[in-house]
Parts: structure tokens; sequence; C-alpha cells
């Protein structure tokens, strides 16, 4: 403890030299720039300023990097909460809630719960990074493709809390969200599936394009086909803060967000992505009021946004800790550590202290300087809304495609994102819910990639699922999950939801 | 009279130069274009932007690396085969510039982009893979490992970077040589395919030598041989294939400059000039040094005769794979 405390002071005194401390600031800055921009997330961000960094050194280039990432899980909720554009794969549920809020003039509101528990996700997940990273990053490796298979199948439970409505319709977008995911060169043969030979579509439907499309095209067209234009919403200023049943709301969700958030951050995989989409569900399980889901829940912002923002630092861990490239984000971060000749391994820690313990630091540093960034700016986003919309639609259109195709430099990115608009607002129209197709069209490759490498690990034999023990209670877990859902629906017949969707059927009859 | 024709000539030639040469000579006269098929941080990337700085430097030229992916590198092949060949549009190629239209044809498809479309400009590096695995296993040199593998067909697994991706051919060729059946555990990139062997989830990987030496040095992995035609400059004690006698196993991951065939040959005779100059610039040996690649530089005929073999060699390897499913 002692010593980590010390190490902790060697890492402080790095990142608060004015040099670094100034590579920190501009990485959070320019990270929420980035994640602003519609589609534009921390892994384009990223990978599109790592040759800016090719002339720092090491230490200055990875705190600059680091900043841009958790930078841009900051600011992809601000667009998601104003303008119901996910500005990034993990914002996508915080378009729910943090919409609806908006929508009521709790924009502001909204915003500044997601900053502070961004904020406290970061800081808390920080500590847990500095405390816990080699013995984690052990036990995540053991996370091979048989537990991946497990920890997904239980991640499709999450579609049971994610709809407001009506139960057959959002398991209908989950379906045709998974379908979505199958578009794309099979890993396993190497056939090009549904690609009708365009080659851009081998490598599938991209989350980002889907997401903006879905969420942010579609909302636009929708305002566009209202016969009278919704009313502008004017913040006023007092408005702008969290009341204090807000606060009181959000603290439990933040917390927990947080947890999950690192946990899932750690294993190796792009499983971070699905976070948020876990948070949002747990909440909504845990929620005494389940039925505001969907219409404004603080909640629903707090949980997802925390989650998010606590998973970079649990990406990290595996990376600093074992050299191991755990997902797209760290393996484009230890290429910039090779590039100043950090070689990134088991003996980072010893052998480079300041660069791990500065890097530590400033992210404590780089959280502050976050939030002092975000809490000022939420007064000047929200202004944003008062753009009329014959103005403000057009440019958000332009930004959309603007960062749909910085990201891949793809025209057929933005063919996508434009299609899966229209459709988003004909599925709109039919009251059909569109977040699931985004978590079916995550999870689809994923499942589908670890389903088949588990198989191709034990020569086709199922059995592997229960022999590894990870794995196996993973499946307990899920199993259990069914059985008590089915016992639930037997007796009650009627749970919350078959309730809620009566009562709006009711209000619109009446 | 007779000698002093040459003079006239020349008086002649330097009069008229000057009109001709803005058309003809002054390449380059605008910014060159570096395609890196592949995302920011892999191997062609980071060699692509040390070759653009140094050849900047050499030609006076801005020359930008612009990362074009998608479809294992087919998006930005493709895009650099069908630009216009002027010299403005170059790529950065690896070893899979030859795997690609090899396994378009095994599927019949229509070939996303054809290996003769490009003229070779240069070799930058070529790295052999080197087999590892993890330390605790109990293969101690790559001879024991092929008598398991003989013993125990279908039972060891490997991971790789994809379907016939660089690191699945480097192990098809050795399974070939060597007459072993190994088990093949695909995952979606050379990350995650170190990972999986890391964790324990399969028990071999052919890896580029820079990957995995911070691993081999802290005791996680063991290397038990290279698929190199020299031993690697940072594993000494580690033997080749072509020492155990298995010569066909020779496989590098190599990084190469192209234009598009028909970039006329005086534009392909300055770049090739400026890609020397380039790699001979202190600066990109110390950039080549930090990645820990050794620069290993091939031009005109010589690099053609490399590009050949080993495209070669590679689409043998990828006919014998053929189409997964008709095995079973």
């Amino acid at each position: 403890m002692l010593e980590t405390l010390g190490n902790l002071g060697l890492g402080f005194s790095v990142a608060l030299s004015p040099s670094i401390l100034l590579y920190a600031f501009l990485g959070c800055l320019v990270g929420t720039l980035v994640g602003v921009l519609p589609g534009v997330g921390p892994l384009a961000g990223i990978s599109l300023l790592l040759p800016a960094t090719f002339g720092l050194d090491a230490t200055r280039a990875i705190v600059m990097l680091a900043g841009i990432y958790y930078g841009a899980m900051y600011g992809g909720s601000t667009t998601s909460i104003l303008m119901r554009i996910p500005g990034e794969a993990a914002s996508v549920m915080t378009c729910i809630d943090g919409y609806a809020m908006a929508r009521q003039g709790r924009g502001g509101a909204a915003l500044a719960i997601a900053a502070v528990g961004s904020y406290v996700a970061g800081t808390v997940s920080v500590v847990g990074l500095m405390l816990l990273a080699p013995p984690l990053a052990t036990f995540a490796l053991r996370f091979g493709p048989p537990e991946y298979v497990a920890l997904l199948l239980l991640g499709l439970f999450v579609l049971a809390y994610m709809s407001s409505g009506s139960m057959l319709k959002s398991l209908a977008m989950a379906a045709f969200g998974l379908l979505l995911g199958m578009v794309g060169i099979d890993q396993m043969s190497g056939y090009f599936r549904f690609a009708y030979g365009v080659v851009e579509l081998g490598d599938g439907l991209g989350v980002v394009p889907v997401a903006v499309g879905l969420f942010g095209v579609a909302e636009i067209l929708s305002t566009a086909g209202q016969g009278t234009p919704p009313q502008v919403v004017k913040p006023r200023l007092r408005e702008l803060l969290p009341s204090r049943t807000e606060w009181r709301e959000s603290a439990a969700p933040i917390g927990r967000g947080t947890v999950l958030g690192f946990l899932i951050g750690i294993l190796p995989g792009s499983a971070h992505i699905i976070s948020s989409f876990v948070s949002y569900a747990v909440e909504k399980r845990l929620s005494r009021h389940p039925e505001r889901f969907g219409h404004g829940a603080v909640a629903g912002v707090a949980g997802p946004e925390s989650a998010n923002n606590s998973a970079t630092s649990g990406a990290m861990v595996p990376m600093l800790a074992l050299g191991v490239p755990s997902g797209p984000i760290p393996a484009v971060m230890l290429a910039a550590m090779m590039v100043h000749g950090v070689s990134p391994g088991p003996l980072l820690i010893q052998q480079q202290p300041a660069l791990f313990w500065g890097f530590v630091a400033s992210m404590y540093v780089g959280n502050v300087v976050l939030l002092i960034l975000n809490l000022p700016l939420v007064g000047l986003f929200v202004n944003i809304l008062r753009v009329p919309y014959p103005y403000l639609y057009p440019a958000i259109l332009v930004f959309s495609m603007l960062g749909v195709y910085a990201v891949n430099g793809s025209v057929v990115d933005v063919w996508i994102m434009l299609i899966m608009g229209v459709l988003g607002w004909v599925l709109r129209k039919l009251d059909f819910e569109t977040a699931p197709v985004v978590l079916g069209l995550v999870l689809a490759p994923m499942i589908e990639l670890s389903l088949r490498q588990s198989l191709a690990m034990s020569d086709g034999h199922y059995g592997i699922f229960v022999q590894r023990p990870i794995a196996a209670a993973l499946l307990g877990v899920a199993l259990l999950l069914v059985i008590l859902n089915l016992l639930a629906f037997v007796r009650r017949r009627l749970d919350w939801r078959a309730r809620l969707a009566l009562a709006e059927k009711g209000e619109e009859t009446s | 009279m007779r000698a002093r024709r040459p003079l006239v000539l020349a008086l002649a030639l330097a009069v008229l130069l000057p009109g001709v040469a803005p058309a003809q000579e002054a390449y380059p006269s605008r910014p060159i274009t570096i395609v890196a098929p592949f995302p920011p941080g892999g191997v062609a990337d980071l060699t692509a932007r040390p070759v653009a700085a140094s050849m900047e430097k050499v030609l006076k030229n801005p020359v930008a690396v612009v990362n074009k992916t998608g479809a294992a590198g087919a998006v930005g092949m493709q895009f650099v085969a069908t630009s216009k060949p002027d010299g403005y549009t170059l790529l950065l190629a690896l070893s899979s510039i030859s795997i690609i239209p090899e396994a378009d044809r095994i599927f019949d498809r229509q070939p996303a982009y054809t290996v003769d479309q490009f003229a070779p400009i240069a070799l930058i590096s070529a790295d052999p893979t080197i087999l590892v695995v993890r330390a605790e296993s109990p293969w101690k040199t790559a001879r024991e490992f092929i008598e398991d593998a003989k013993k125990r067909p279908g039972q060891i697994s490997y991971s790789s970077s994809g379907i016939y991706g660089t690191l699945h051919m480097a192990m098809e060729l050795l399974s070939h040589a060597a007459g072993i059946k190994l088990r093949h555990v695909p995952h979606a990139g050379a990350g995650p395919a170190l990972t999986a062997i890391l964790g324990g989830h399969v028990d071999a990987l052919a890896s580029g030598p820079a990957v995995v030496l911070p691993q081999i040095k802290a005791g996680k992995l063991r290397a038990l041989a290279g698929w190199g035609d020299t031993r690697v400059a940072a594993l000494p004690e580690v033997p080749t294939f072509k020492e155990l006698g298995h010569p066909e196993a020779e496989f590098y991951i190599w990084a190469g400059l192209f234009a598009p065939r028909g970039t006329p040959e005086p534009v392909l005779a300055r770049l090739r000039e400026a890609t020397r100059a380039a790699v001979g610039e202190p600066e990109f040996k110390a950039a080549m040094d930090k990645l820990e690649t050794p620069i290993a530089f091939k031009q005109g005929d010589e690099f053609q005769r490399f590009f050949d073999a080993d495209a070669k060699r590679l689409a043998a390897g990828v006919r014998k794979v053929g189409r997964v499913e008709e095995k079973k």
C-alpha cells in the first residue's frame, strides 16, 4: 500500500509537470470534440490523431491518447442527449432517456448528470486500475471464446429490459439486428455473405453508421414530417442543474454503472460496447419505476454513461499490465508506445514506472479536467437547442455525414447511414423501437465468432461450454434467469411490461 | 565541324528542355499519397509513416499517408490498383497482397484486384514469422512440437489473424512442409490471436517477432523456430525451419512500396531512387529500430524476384487450404 502511494507520488510528479498537463488537457479537449461530432467515436478519434503524437515522447503521447479516449466517452453523451444522435456506439442507450429528458426541458440536467457520472466512474475505475491491474489482467485473460459465448448469451437477456412497449416488437427488432450482423466476410471460412460484390461490405455493417442512421437521421426525418414543427425548447439557467431528486435517483446507478463497466471493460475483446446496454438493463430491472424508462428516467442516463466511461479504464488493465492488445483501442495505444521504442509487455510496469504511474496519475488529472471542461459547456451546448429546426437539422445532417465518412473514408458507410435513416423513420411510424436493432447488430458478430471459435477449439464438441468453470457458471446464471422469468410469467401472466403496454393502449384509445 | 555536333545538340536541348520539362520531368510537383490499406497502428501504417517522412525530405515534396482500410486490406489495395498511374498514389502493401486475389479465385469471386495491377518499387522490410508456444507448454524445441503433432493429428491448436491471413498461411506452409495437421482457430486480427495464446485458449501461434519479443523476454512465451532464410537477429538461439529440414516452411511478413501498373518508367526510377535514399536516412533507421523491425531493402529485379517467389509460395499455400468446408 505504502509502495503504491510512493509510486503514485512519482506518478503525480510526472502528471503535474506543465508539459504533461498540457498534453492531458489537449487530449481531453480533442476527445470531447471528437465525441461530440456524431459518428466519430474514440477509436476513430485515436486512429486519426495517432500520427500527430509521433513527434512527442512516449509518456506525452500515451497521456494525450488516453485523454482523447475518455474525452470522447464524455463527449459522446452530448449529441445523444440533445439531438438523439449517438456520438459513438456506447452512447446508444443514452439517446433513449437522455433525449426524452431534453424534450422535457431537462437537457441540462441530463448533461450534468452524464458529466458527473462519467467523472465518478473515471476516477473510481482508475483506483481499480491502479490497485488491481496485474492480478485482474491475468484473470481476464482466462476469458476465452467459450466464456464469451456464455457472457453474450447473458447479454441477450438485456433485450428483455430494453423495450418499454411490446415485447414481441422488440424481439422482432432484435432478430432484425442479429440478421444485419450476418453481413460481411465469414471469419471462419472466408466467404463473403450478403456483400453483393461491394468490397466495403466485407467488413459488415458498422455499428456507427447504423446507429446514427436509425436514431439521428430517423429523428430528423420524423420531425420534418410533422405538420407543425415541435416547439423549440428554451432552456433557462436555473433548469440547467439537476434537481435534488434527480441527484438522489442517479447516485446508485452511477455506482453500479462504474463497477459493471470496469469489470466488463477488463475483458479482452470488444465487450466494452455492451457495458452501457447491460447497465441500462440492470437499472431498469432494479428500478422501482421501470415504466419511466424510455420516457426520461434519470437512471437511464446515469448508469450507462458511468458504465461506458468506467469501461475505458478497465480496457487499459490488460494493456498496461500484460501488454495485451485487448481491444481495438488498446491496440492503437500499444502501437503508439512501440513507435516510441517502449515495448509494451508484462514488464512494462517495472521497466517504465514513470510512464505507468504518470499515466495513472494523468487519468485522475484528466477526469478533473474533463469535469471542469464539461460542466460549463453544458450551458453552451444546451443553447444548441435554441437554434430553429430549419437551420439546426440540415447542419446536423451534414455533420453526421461528415463524421460517418471520416471514420473509414468510405462512401458506402454514408449510404448505410442514409438507408438506415429512412428505415428508422418507417419503423418509428410503425411504433417499433430501434435500440434492439443496434444491440442485435453489436452482439451477432461477437456471438457467432466466439461460438465458432469455441467449437473449433473443441473440435466440434459442445461440452467445452460446461467443462470450463467460468463459462459453466455464466451459463448457469443465464439458465436461472430464464427459469425465474418463466415462473414469473406463469404466476402473474401480466408483468409490468404488459400492464404498461395496456395502459398505453388505453391512453391512445381514450 | 563534326566534332561540334554534340555541342550543338546539347545547346539545342538546353534551349528546348525548359519548355518540355514541366510537362514531363517535374515529378513530383504536387503532394504524393501513400495508401496504407490497414488501420493506424498496424505494421503497414507504422512502416508507411517513417517511409513517407524520409521520402518527403529526399523528394522535397509533401508525402502523406492515408489509411484506406476494409476487407482485410482489399479496399485500399483495390483503390490504388485502379488509381491514375501518375506516381502520386502509391501503396504500402504487406504479404497479404498476393493472398487476397488467390482467395478470391478459390471462391470464384470477381477479384478485387490482381497482383499484376501493381508495379513494385521497393521492399522495405521482411520479417520472418516465428513459432511461439506458452512457456509452460511441454514443447521445448520445434522438433518436439512437430513430433507431438504427428502423434496427435488435429489436436494441437493455433490462433491466427484470420482465415487466409498472413499468420494462417505461415502455419499452413509449415503443416505442409512437416506433414502435420494442426487445429486452426481463426481470430479477428493479430492482437486477439496473441491474447488467445497468452490466455491459454490455443497452444501455438505464428507471429511477427516484434509483437512477441516482450512476451518472450518476460518469460510468458517460448520461441521454437523461425520461418526465415536466416535466424532472427533479436533471437539468435532460435533455429529456422530450414535448418531443421523443412525448407518449404519459408514465410515473411514483408512491407513493400508499389505504384499502379502503367506508371511511366522515369517516375518509377525517381521513386526507386528516392526510396533508396529514404531508407538510408538516420531518422528512418531509428524509427525502424524502435519497432524492432530490421530493414530489408530490395528493389528492381531483386524485389521482383522476391515478390514473384513469395506470391507463388502463397498462392500454392492458399490452394492447398482450399475452401474450408470442403475438407469436412
